[in-house]
Parts: C-alpha cells; sequence; structure tokens
C-alpha cells in the first residue's frame, strides 16, 4: 500500500497526472477513489476489498470525467483486460492514460466484507484466474496472494443449465427476466458497454420495448450478451450491481464461452488481439448452416 | 411444443426470411421463375447482405409472432461487399448458441447459403423448415411474455 | 385511532392461512430464488424473514415497474381504446417495513396532485399494510432524520410489534380495523404497547444520529447551492446505473410509451424510469439540458430534499438507507448528506 501511495504521490506531485483513479476506504466498505492532489495519496488502497472493476470510469461513455484531465488507474490484472478492450476498439489512447497494476490473488465477493479472504468468501470470478498482474501496466506494485483453484461455480452452472431440456431452460430464464426492471444498471456499470447511445435507447425503430415485461427484457439481454461477445471480461459488475439479482453473468459467460471454443478468443490484457466480433477468418466453422 | 394434436393439424407455420439481395433473394426469383413448387408459408424480407442482419431480427420477427425464421445469404467468397458473410456467421454462430442456451429451439432457426442460381436449394431449405417447425408445432414462447390483465370495457371509439 | 390487541405467533400463521383461504393475497418479505430477501407473495407467514430488509420496497405492488394503461385497436378511421381494470384484486402485505410503509403514504400526495393517479389508488385501496415494527437498521438507516421512526405508523394500516409469545397490534386506520373484524377470533388480549419499548427503543437507538441536522437544514443550502462544485465532486464516482432509485421506495418517475403489438393493435404502457440516466432528460432535438452525470446526481438529492418539499412540506425520502447499499460504487447518501449539513452549519466545505 505504502508503494501504490507514493508512486501515486509522485505521479501527481510531478505533474504526469491529473487524477488517480483507485480505491479508498468508503462509508461502506472499499470503493473507487478519485485523488486529484498528492496530499490526498494517502487516501488510496487496495486490499481483497477493492473489487470494482475502474475501467469503468476510462469509457467514454462519462463526459463528466474529462473534469480530471489525464488520469492514472489502478488495476487488478482482470481490469487491465477491459483496459486493453477498450484500447484495442478505439475507445481509449493509450498514450493518454497512466496504468498502474496491482498484483493480485484474488479478491472477495463483495467490497464490504469484513471476511478475510477465503475460498468461501473469494469472487467467483477469481476461481482458477491464473493472472497475477497485469502486463499492460506501466507500473506494478504490490505483491499477491497465490490465487484460487477453479472451475468458477458461474462456468459450472452454465454448464448445469446447458445440460436441461431446452423448455426447463426457457422456463429458468423467463423466471429470472421477470424480475427485471429494466434499470439498465448493468450497461451502465459496464467497462465494455461504451456506446454512445445504446440500441435500447433507440426509439425509431424500437429494437428493444423499454418495458420491463419478459418480451422486452428477453430482447434486452440478448442483445447485451451479443453486443458483449468477445468483449465481456467477466469481471461480474453486472451482476453485483443487478438491484434485482438477476444471474446476468451466466449470459455473458455462455458467450465467451462459444466465442473461446469456436475462435479462440479469451479476455487478454494484450491490445493488439483482434477482436473476434468484427474480424473473421475465411474457414470459420460453419456447421449449422446449410 | 405447446400445441394440442388438433392445433398440430391444422398448423400452418408463419416463417420469416431474411435474405440478402445478391444471392438468396435471386435465389429465391429463380425459385418463382422456374416454376418450383415449395411450401408458400414464407414471408421474404430482403436486405443489401446477411451482414445487415442483426440477430435482434430475429428476436423481433419471434416476438411478433414468427414460428420459425430462416437467414439465408451468400455462400463465403461470394459476398457482393466481399466480407459482409463472415462477419454475418460468426454473429450467427454465436446467436444461435446463445438463443439455445436461453431456451429457444435451434430447429427453429435456419441457416443457409443460397445463391442466385440455386432456386432448388431454396426450395429445399424453405420445405425442409417448414416441415421441422411444423413438427415443433406453433411457437408460442414469446405470445405468453407479456401477462397483462384482459380489458375490460366495451371498446369506445374516440379517436377520429 | 390508537386501539391495540395482540395476535400469538400461532394466530399469525392462522392469519395467512384465513386470509388465502379468503382468496385474499398475501405478500411479504421472503427469500428468493437468489437467497436474498424481497417483497413477494407468499402462501404461508413462516416464509416470512423479518430480520433482513427487503432489497426493494413495497412501491412495486402500487407502482409495477410496467403495467398496462389501455389497449388501442385501430378500426378503420377509427380508434377503439380498451380499458384495463379500474378494481385491483383485494391484497395484505404482512411484514412491511415501517420505512415502506410510509413511502407510499408520502408518494399519494403527488400521486393526487394536479390528477388523481386511478391505478395508483385503486391499488392503495385493494391493498392492507400490516407492517411490523423494525428490530433496527446499520450505518446507512436514517429514518428518525427524516421525521420517521422504527416504529412510525404512516402509511401502516396496522402496526405490529413483537411482545411474549406475539405481537401487540396497534390499530392505525379504519381499514386496519376492517382487517380485525373480519378475522376476530385471531386476535385477543395481550401484553400492552409498554411491553414492547424496550424492542423500539433498541432499534431507534441503531440509527438515531446517523445524519445529524434536520431536512430544513439541507433543504435551504440545496436550494441555494445549484451550482456548487460539490455536485461535480460527488458525481465522479457515479456510472448513471439508478439501481438507487430502482430500490428507492419514494422514486416514482415513469415514462409512458405506446407499443404496437400488430399492426392495428398496442398497448399503452407505464413503466419505471429514473434520471439518473441520459435518456431521461433528451429533447427530441438531441440537447440534454442535463448532459452529464453531474446535474444527475444533483437531480437526485435536489427532488428528494428541496423539490418535494417545497411542494409538498416533506422530503421524499424515507432514510430505508437502501440506495447506500445497493449503489455499486460506493456512493452513501448519509455521508452526502452529513456533508451538505456540515457545509450549510459552515463546518466544512467541497473537499
Amino acid at each position: 500500500m505504502t508503494e501504490l501511495r507514493e508512486l501515486a504521490r509522485r505521479l501527481l506531485s510531478e505533474g504526469t497526472v491529473n487524477a488517480v483513479l483507485g480505491w479508498e476506504e468508503g462509508p461502506r466498505g472499499a470503493r473507487p477513489a478519485f485523488v486529484t492532489d498528492a496530499a490526498g495519496a494517502d487516501r488510496l488502497i487496495f486490499d481483497p476489498r477493492c473489487v470494482h472493476n475502474l475501467a469503468a470510469y476510462l469509457s467514454p461513455r462519462r463526459p463528466h470525467l474529462k473534469q480530471l484531465g489525464k488520469v492514472a488507474i489502478v488495476l487488478k490484472p482482470c481490469d487491465a483486460k477491459a483496459v486493453a478492450g477498450l484500447i484495442r476498439e478505439t475507445q481509449v489512447p493509450r498514450e493518454n492514460v497512466v496504468l498502474i497494476g496491482v498484483r493480485c490473488g484474488g479478491v472477495l465477493a463483495d467490497p464490504e466484507s469484513t471476511e478475510p479472504l477465503s475460498e468461501a468468501t473469494v469472487a467467483d470470478r477469481c476461481r482458477g484466474c491464473p493472472d497475477r498482474e497485469a502486463k499492460l501496466a506501466d507500473h506494478l506494485v504490490g505483491t499477491a496472494g497465490p490465487g484460487f483453484p477453479g472451475p468458477s461455480h458461474r462456468a459450472q452452472k452454465v454448464e448445469e443449465l446447458a445440460a436441461l431440456p431446452a423448455d426447463q431452460r426457457w422456463a429458468f430464464w423467463q423466471a429470472e427476466f421477470e424480475k427485471c426492471v429494466r434499470c439498465h444498471a448493468c450497461r451502465q456499470v459496464c467497462p465494455m458497454c461504451f456506446c454512445e447511445r445504446c440500441l435500447a435507447d433507440k426509439t425509431m425503430p424500437r429494437w428493444i420495448e423499454s418495458s420491463p415485461h419478459n418480451r422486452g427484457n428477453f430482447a434486452w439481454h440478448v442483445a447485451r450478451a451479443m453486443h458483449l461477445a468477445g468483449r465481456c471480461v467477466d469481471c461480474g459488475e453486472c451482476e453485483r450491481v443487478c438491484p434485482e439479482g438477476l444471474p446476468l453473468g451466466l449470459l455473458t459467460r455462455k458467450v465467451a464461452q462459444v466465442v473461446a471454443d469456436r475462435y479462440d478468443f479469451r479476455p487478454t490484457d494484450d491490445p493488439a488481439v483482434p477482436a473476434p466480433v468484427g474480424t473473421y477468418r475465411m474457414d470459420d466453422p460453419q456447421e449449422f448452416i446449410l | 411444443m405447446d400445441a394440442t394434436p388438433a392445433d398440430a393439424a391444422n398448423f400452418e407455420p408463419r416463417i420469416t426470411a431474411f435474405v440478402c439481395n445478391w444471392c438468396t433473394y435471386t435465389g429465391a426469383d429463380l425459385a418463382g421463375t422456374s416454376r418450383l413448387q415449395m411450401a408458400s408459408n414464407v414471408r421474404i424480407i430482403r436486405l443489401p447482405c446477411t451482414g445487415r442482419i442483426d440477430p435482434m431480427f430475429i428476436t423481433k420477427a419471434f416476438e411478433r409472432g414468427a414460428d420459425g425464421v430462416i437467414v439465408s445469404g451468400c455462400h463465403p467468397a461470394d459476398c457482393h461487399y466481399t466480407a459482409g458473410n463472415y462477419h454475418a456467421r460468426r454473429r450467427f454462430a454465436i446467436f444461435r448458441e446463445l438463443a439455445g442456451f436461453l431456451g429457444v429451439d435451434p430447429g427453429r432457426i435456419t441457416f443457409s447459403w443460397v445463391s442466385a442460381s440455386e432456386g432448388a436449394k431454396w426450395r429445399d431449405v424453405v420445405n425442409d423448415t417448414v416441415t421441422r417447425v411444423r413438427a415443433l408445432g406453433p411457437f408460442t414462447n414469446f405470445r405468453r411474455m407479456v401477462a397483462d390483465p384482459a380489458t375490460v370495457s366495451a371498446p369506445s371509439t374516440e379517436v377520429k | 385511532m390508537s386501539t391495540t390487541t395482540f395476535i400469538r405467533n400461532e394466530d399469525l400463521k392462522g392469519l395467512v392461512a384465513d386470509l388465502k383461504a379468503a382468496g385474499v393475497g398475501v405478500a411479504g418479505p421472503a427469500r428468493t430464488t437468489d437467497g436474498a430477501v424481497d417483497y413477494r407473495s407468499i402462501d404461508r407467514f413462516e416464509d416470512v424473514v423479518l430480520d433482513a430488509q427487503p432489497r426493494t420496497s413495497l412501491k412495486q405492488f402500487f407502482l409495477p415497474p410496467t403495467e398496462p394503461l389501455f389497449k388501442y385497436r385501430r378500426e378503420g378511421s377509427d380508434v377503439a381504446i380498451l380499458e384495463m381494470p379500474a378494481v385491483q384484486p383485494p391484497r395484505v402485505i404482512v411484514g412491511a417495513r415501517p420505512c415502506d410503509a410510509a413511502a407510499v403514504e408520502i408518494l399519494d400526495r403527488v400521486m393526487n396532485w394536479d390528477y388523481k393517479d386511478e391505478p395508483w389508488f385503486a391499488r392503495r385501496e385493494a391493498t392492507t399494510i400490516v407492517a411490523f415494527a423494525c428490530p433496527g437498521g446499520d450505518r446507512s438507516c436514517f429514518c428518525t432524520t427524516v421525521g420517521l421512526a422504527p416504529d412510525s405508523t404512516r402509511g401502516s394500516d396496522l402496526l405490529l410489534a413483537p411482545a411474549g409469545d406475539g405481537y401487540v397490534v396497534e390499530v392505525v386506520t379504519p381499514k386496519g380495523q376492517k382487517l380485525l373484524d373480519a378475522f376476530p377470533k385471531r386476535f385477543g388480549a395481550g401484553p400492552g404497547v409498554d411491553a414492547t419499548k424496550a424492542y423500539r427503543d433498541k432499534a431507534r437507538a441503531s440509527v438515531d444520529g446517523h445524519v445529524p441536522g434536520s431536512p430544513e437544514v439541507i433543504r435551504q443550502w440545496v436550494q441555494t447551492h445549484f451550482e456548487d462544485p460539490f455536485w461535480s465532486e460527488i458525481a465522479l464516482r457515479c456510472h448513471g446505473c439508478g439501481g438507487c432509485a430502482a430500490v428507492c421506495p419514494t422514486c416514482h418517475c415513469f415514462d409512458i410509451v405506446d407499443e404496437p403489438e400488430t399492426l392495428t393493435e398496442g398497448t399503452r404502457r407505464r413503466n419505471w424510469d429514473t434520471c439518473q440516466t441520459a435518456l431521461f432528460t433528451v429533447h427530441a432535438s438531441g440537447h440534454n439540458p442535463r448532459h452529464d452525470q453531474c446535474g444527475r446526481c444533483r437531480q437526485r438529492v435536489n427532488h428528494k430534499f428541496a423539490i418535494y418539499p417545497s411542494r409538498f412540506n416533506e422530503v421524499l425520502c424515507t432514510g430505508c438507507g437502501r440506495c447506500a447499499r445497493v449503489c455499486p460504487a460506493g456512493q452513501d447518501v448519509t455521508e452526502i448528506l452529513t456533508r451538505i449539513v456540515a457545509m450549510a452549519t459552515g463546518q466544512g466545505g467541497a473537499a
């Protein structure tokens, strides 16, 4: 933590950046911090409660963050994949941001948790995560724990669902979509939902009905999962934010598996790897096409 | 799926086909001018390219009562715009698996490459799809998605 | 009305069974499939969970996330309007939190202001709210700051507080009395209100003082600091997700849309909406007067603590703390209000 604070203080006092995005102690556990002066660097923390994917704040969809000027951002290895995604898709110029990597051996599921990090309390996405540091980072600080073995519960649930008959899967999702109130919080917190104007907000034509009945909800969750194909870094923020508790990570996880199996693409912090949707190979499998 | 035997006997599936202008539409046209006999359950919507066919089109077709959907365009390497069908192929591969994961029977969606000279193939795609969807029965899943209470008043005509 | 009576735990179970048998819908806080607690339809009282605040509020029972207002059908050059039922089926909510019950009553003001909102009041009339005095909250609760309390009766028809082998029942409204009269065998003599004092005092102590100051102090500062840099500062971490509005018992903004179902038929619906999204204020021209999150964050505080009070003489907030609990970025309403109070009383400024 001292290392992180000293680095942030140096970047701010030397004028390399105008602000450092990291985590601080909030009223309810860890939360995002926006440090704009060297003195404030002591507010920065990093511990297993720092679950938030701060890459979302780099998305060009947040014009109010331009007031900060040039920023440095503190990243876990998984968050770096989202930043790489934004760079890959030309949403963030690499030279505009300083990346501070924190070495990570897993985070908690809940930023408010007071439990120690353990097999029982670790965030699901950390199960089986092989990454301890972000290769994309300009600076690396801290030390990493050993990590946690996989597979993730989410991956197991995807398999369980996939093994059910179609009508039971339909019933499962209809019951889940029934809860959705279409606040679109899942979209707002997603670092990879960077469209200036979302398909769901367009009315001419209205592809996705805004009403939170299952017809509108089905269209919304299909569109969201499709648009995140090859983009989702499985950070789980959509699921964490959902005020109604929908298991949204199952959809993005399923799509990520399809993309991995068919196009050999896995989320990576290398922005030079092309996005799987938007590129193609002439010999892509097409066994489903007559 | 939800059809009673009586329904199934009288069931004529409604199939929406999204086809590209350059190959499949022309192929379907050829099937017509060649007077090939085929099932008449398909409504064709012509688009410039399979690359223009957003998966939302398929969702919308189901929302609005389609029992099955056909998506068809130029064979690989034949795209009028060079690569539209290659991009579409990835998108549809992902969409097909996602839709299946959500419980949509993959048998309700047909993907095919039909060139301008393949009138007979278009006929086969149509007939196969109609037969398959007829066996699956009416697609009522989307029709049950909105559970509003029944309206009460006798219709009152108000607006001219 | 301040009659009290008593209901034994066994009779509470029986009461829910009686209501179900009489064809009355019953809802209460119960576990959802993902393990959380939420207000939902229940079959038996045993499923009611009283020791956790439900994830979402009661408003969904009166203002559903989506509801049809009417259906329309084009007939030649005319349009036929098909109305929705004007009367709602009877329902009893058992185990409401007093803050959530109060919220419904607060919303009655705006729902009957320039126009009587028929679907809202149809559901209000059909619904009896049986609140249970709150066992106490966490650090984000501040109901006592906004004039409520863990045992306030506002908005409830009956208020129950635990004592002995059951609950002391305070009859708050004639509608509550009607419920008693319908099932007289379930209620009887028992300890009086005094027996619940220790429980109530403990609950109050757990929420007191989390936001110092008064709504009036907050209102005055908010009304006079529209351009304060404070708003830009708190907006930094806001994702504009609107999770706060979704779980808020008093956020009630809605959008009205016409949804065509066929070429000639469709439904006019009203759906929840929130000032936290860009779409809420964007004009047809593309111009958006609230062009970034700074204005949207201000709006939420402004509406609750200045605009609503200036029209209805009370704040649009029950101090339930849900917005702080749901926020993925750790935005905390108690912190925001505490800082406003500090600035208003000259004890601090924008950091």
